[in-house]
């Protein structure tokens, strides 16, 4: 069985020799050896640009939105966490089934770019694998149309995957007094940019027009200060409540390293306990827990 | 600019609405003035940046000007001009400003000027048209081709039928897209007006200024007279913050509209991006 | 030539704090950035450059420009007290220092001057380190920066075994120096080490020419495909200048504030009436790099880059400044 990533730029090819597909979204070696962004291959002869590696972190489902109002269909790599992600986007009526092709490929998880640039190259076996993968509990695609084969990617994975930590930041944060946390969230939300990275690479954020585009709007300041870094932070993590893939993407684009996914994970958390276990972005039928409605709901309605 | 080193440009002065002319049913005129009297002296087709302290400021064209005020026509469009739409006389402002570089008042010196405005685009050409008419003795014939959407719509009418037709060798015609019962005027889209009148482009510069759609199909008209790029002058409107070439908003290429307009040349505005 | 132990820095440090606020890049939850020194704190001066350029300091993320007060008709506006903190900053890398001169020109020069800007900058002395050891995404020489000795400052610093090399460049400068003097000893000029070499290099020549021929090519729309949009780039740019002015408005009273703005955003340029000329990712993308490599040049005659390298490190998906001039300079027209 020949590699992934040649299955990978073998396919491309074929889709786009055929013109089953416009495009090709998948990853490319970026500057450095420990990064590969996201690549848009729209030539057959450029497949060779394609890469699979322990770096292709890029979540890529929410470039489907660039294309939204046209028609052509495109194709994107899906890993696990990537394809909950359009489970995400089918969910709130994003994005059109018929006109995305999804390449699965079984995950053996992704290693963390940073962690892997300040070891070296000379330790690259050496990089842990990021966050998000020591406790993702589907590395293998929920969604897809064809799945590429491997041997074994899925078994080291599960040998490494540790779903037990997955909540160990945020039982640290919820056992810190109320001062103590303010004094943590507002020193870390202190250097917020206001970038809206996170919100931009998010799956779960799709809001045609974002209120915090709308400055005009008067529902939050454009000041960079705590009072509005905060709202911005409360509101961002609220409107994913719920619909959170836990991809960590919101984190790894943050230019500021500020730990997005421990207030993501606290509201799963919460809703796990509220409305039983519930995983977003893995059954496209199964309503998420604030999208619906329900006699027994454990908040009064007033 | 060293002695004035120490005022912060970016800090207005506030100033007082004085008097509110209603042109048109969005369009209102507002005359200001400060307790020094007149804000600053602009030159024709300078901006001035107006504000409603609690609610926000916007570039605005001048008009006019008075020896004591400022005239500023202004149409509703948003947040800011809502709020002056509703404002009284004797309200305060903050003004700041001139901005901009201004029609090219000593070019056009000697020429027979063309003025070509739709709906509010006649604000700006208006400064320029009262200039002229103070320096009657340095520029030839002035003729005014205006037109508006209805009746309503048409600004400065007292210029346009009384005081304008009145100047010594100057030439006025006006039509709108739509008339009314009481309408005896011209109708049909200004280009098509243009064409229509047909101004011979030998000694002229036009001066045009309107929505851009209609700024779009002027040029095509021009061009059919055999006007040249460099006899065709306009003003460009961009989102402006700053007003002194700072805050970035503004930018056509490395210029500046703030700073290095509104006013251009279509030569001009031909070697720049076409972003607008 | 002038030299400190290592050990005794913090001394240096403190004898400035008695006259000024001093800024110095230290460790704040695992990034360096400029901090007030408060007679200790975990300096950060051996490990490449700062997280955030110190543009903040001269051009902060926020400021207010005035306050006012609304009764009705009436209205009072009042200005804030001018900023007269004396401050030095030390630790200003090269590619920073030139940051400092481009942001000159565009707040100092050209008709006006922005009076915020000119009286941090007026109040403020500049005391650079040179590198010895650049970091991977550093390509400042690119730009004719020397890393080994920082333009237009007041002190120029060397770390050498065991300590600092220091120079006074300006009679600011040397003031300073006089005010540690008992810390410092006399050192030979022989003992400045050699200057980093960046980690990437890149040639300039030529690419604002080429750009100018390239406001409608095909390579923009590819280029931008994968941009976010997100404008981190242009936050952490040490020569990014753009502002929004907005208010705040609480009753009959409120406040004026710039704040830090990106022409990465679509509502950076979105007009009243909703027409935007810069609709979509693949125009405000071109706006950046043409801003910093064509237009700024053309304004005022220098690259609006210094190579420091932050864009591309924190860039989310790898847009590489770099990479964008070399491919500039190898598309076909
Ligand atoms: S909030 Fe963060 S982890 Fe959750 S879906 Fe969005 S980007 Fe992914
Ligand atoms: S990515 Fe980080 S810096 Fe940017 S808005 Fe989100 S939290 Fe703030
Ligand atoms: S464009 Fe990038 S490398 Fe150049 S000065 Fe700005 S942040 Fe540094
Ligand atoms: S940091 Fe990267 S993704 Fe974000 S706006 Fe800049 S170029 Fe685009
Ligand atoms: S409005 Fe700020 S640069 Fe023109």
């Amino acid at each position: 069985m020949s590699s992934i990533q040649e299955q990978m730029r073998a396919r491309a090819r074929e889709l786009l020799t055929r013109g089953e597909v416009k495009m090709v979204i998948g990853w490319e070696k970026g500057t450095f050896w420990y990064l590969s962004p996201p690549a848009f291959i729209t030539e057959p002869e450029d497949c060779d640009r394609l890469v699979w590696d322990e770096f292709c972190t890029n979540n890529l489902a929410k470039y489907l939105l660039d294309y939204k109002f046209t028609e052509d269909k495109i194709a994107l790599f899906v890993k696990g966490c990537d394809s909950r992600g359009i489970i995400r986007l089918l969910q709130d009526n994003q994005i059109d089934r018929e006109k995305v092709y999804l390449i699965g490929i079984k995950c053996p998880g992704v290693r963390d770019g940073r962690q892997a640039a300040a070891l070296g190259e000379e330790r690259r076996s050496e990089a842990p694998l990021a966050e998000k993968c020591r406790y993702c509990t589907h590395p293998e695609p929920v969604i897809f149309d064809e799945l590429l084969q491997d041997e074994g990617g899925a078994a080291i994975r599960e040998a490494q995957a540790t779903p037990e930590g997955r909540f160990a930041e945020v039982a640290r944060l919820e056992a810190m007094s109320p001062d103590e946390r303010y004094a943590f969230w507002t020193g870390e939300y202190d250097r917020c940019l206001r970038c809206y990275a996170c919100r931009n690479i998010c799956p779960a954020c799709n809001c045609r027009e974002c209120i915090f585009d709308r400055s005009q709007s008067g529902w939050c300041g454009k000041q960079m200060q705590r009072s509005e870094n905060m709202f911005f932070a409360i509101t961002r993590a609220m409107h994913v409540a719920g619909r959170c893939i836990e991809c960590g993407e919101c984190e790894r684009v943050c230019p500021e390293g500020i730990p997005i996914m421990a207030l993501n994970k606290k509201i799963i958390k919460d809703l796990n306990e509220l409305f039983g276990e519930y995983e977003a972005g893995v059954d496209l039928e199964a309503r998420p827990p604030l999208g619906q409605y329900k006699l027994d709901d454990p908040e009064e309605f007033h | 600019m060293a002695n004035e080193a120490r005022v912060n440009p970016l800090v207005p002065r506030t100033g007082r609405i004085i008097k509110i002319v209603d042109e048109t049913p969005d369009v209102k005129t507002f005359h200001i003035t400060t307790d020094s009297g007149k804000p600053f002296t602009p030159l024709p087709g300078q901006l001035a940046m107006l504000s409603l302290l609690d609610v926000g400021e916007a570039m605005f064209s001048i008009t006019s000007q008075g020896p004591e005020h400022l005239e500023l026509a202004i149409k509703r469009v948003g947040m800011l001009t809502d709020a002056l739409h509703e404002a009284e006389e004797g309200q305060t402002v903050g003004i700041r400003g001139p901005y901009g570089n201004g029609f090219p008042v000593e070019e056009l010196k000697g020429k027979d000027l063309l003025f070509i405005g739709g709906g509010i685009g006649l604000a700006p050409v208006r400064s320029l048209i009262n200039y002229c008419i103070e320096h009657r003795q340095d520029y030839g014939h002035l003729w005014i081709i205006y037109g508006a959407r209805s009746p309503a719509d048409l600004c400065f009418k007292d210029d346009l039928f009384n005081n304008w037709p009145k100047v010594e060798n100057c030439r006025v015609d006006v039509t709108v897209d739509r008339g009314d019962a009481g309408w005896q005027g011209h109708e049909g889209f200004v280009p098509a007006f243009v064409e229509e009148l047909h101004p011979d482009p030998a000694g002229k510069v036009a001066i045009t200024c309107g929505p851009p759609i209609m700024i779009k199909f002027v040029l095509q008209s021009m061009e059919k007279l055999g006007y040249k790029d460099d006899q065709i002058i306009t003003t460009l409107e961009m989102r402006m913050k700053c007003g002194i070439g700072k805050c970035g908003r503004c930018n056509l290429g490395s210029c500046y509209v703030c700073l290095d307009g509104p006013v251009f040349t279509l030569a001009q505005l031909k070697q720049l991006p076409n972003e607008y | 030539m002038l030299k400190i132990a290592k050990d005794k820095l913090p001394e240096l440090l403190q004898a400035w704090a008695g006259g000024a606020k001093v800024f110095v890049p230290q460790d704040k939850g695992g990034v360096s950035v400029f901090l007030p020194w408060e007679g200790q704190g975990n300096l950060t001066l051996g490990e490449g450059n700062t997280l955030e350029p110190p543009k903040d300091l001269f051009f902060p993320r926020t400021e207010t420009m005035y306050r006012y007060q609304v009764q009705g008709k009436e209205a009072s506006l009042i200005e804030v007290p001018s900023l007269e903190e004396k401050r030095v900053l030390v630790g200003v890398r090269s590619c920073d220092a030139r940051s400092l001169l481009l942001m000159d020109d565009v707040f100092l020069t050209r008709g006006y001057v922005d009076e915020f800007y000119r009286q941090r900058r007026e109040n403020t002395r500049v005391v650079a380190l040179a590198c010895t050891a650049a970091s991977p995404t550093c390509f400042c020489t690119a730009f004719g920066i020397d890393p080994g000795r920082a333009e237009g400052v007041d002190v120029q610093m060397w770390p050498v075994a065991g300590g600092y090399l220091l120079e006074g460049v300006t009679e600011a400068g040397r003031e300073l120096l006089g005010q540690g003097s008992s810390l410092l000893a006399e050192a030979g000029a022989e003992n400045i080490p050699a200057a980093a070499k960046p980690g990437l290099a890149v040639e300039t020549s030529g690419v604002t020419e080429k750009l100018q021929r390239m406001f409608e090519h095909p390579y923009w729309t590819a280029v931008s495909r994968k941009c976010l949009g997100c404008g981190a780039c242009t936050y952490l740019c040490p020569t990014c200048h753009c502002f929004d002015i907005q208010g705040e408005n609480r009753g009959n009273s409120g406040y004026k504030f710039r704040c830090w703005d990106s022409c990465m955003f679509s509502e950076y340029t979105r007009m009243a009436g909703g027409h935007n000329p810069r609709p979509s990712k693949k125009e405000r993308l071109r706006n950046r790099f043409l801003h910093k490599l064509q237009y700024f040049p053309e304004r005022y005659g220098k690259f609006a880059c210094v190579g420091c390298g932050r864009c591309l490190d924190r860039c989310p998906v790898n847009v590489d400044i770099t990479r964008v001039i070399r491919e500039v300079k190898e598309v076909t027209l």
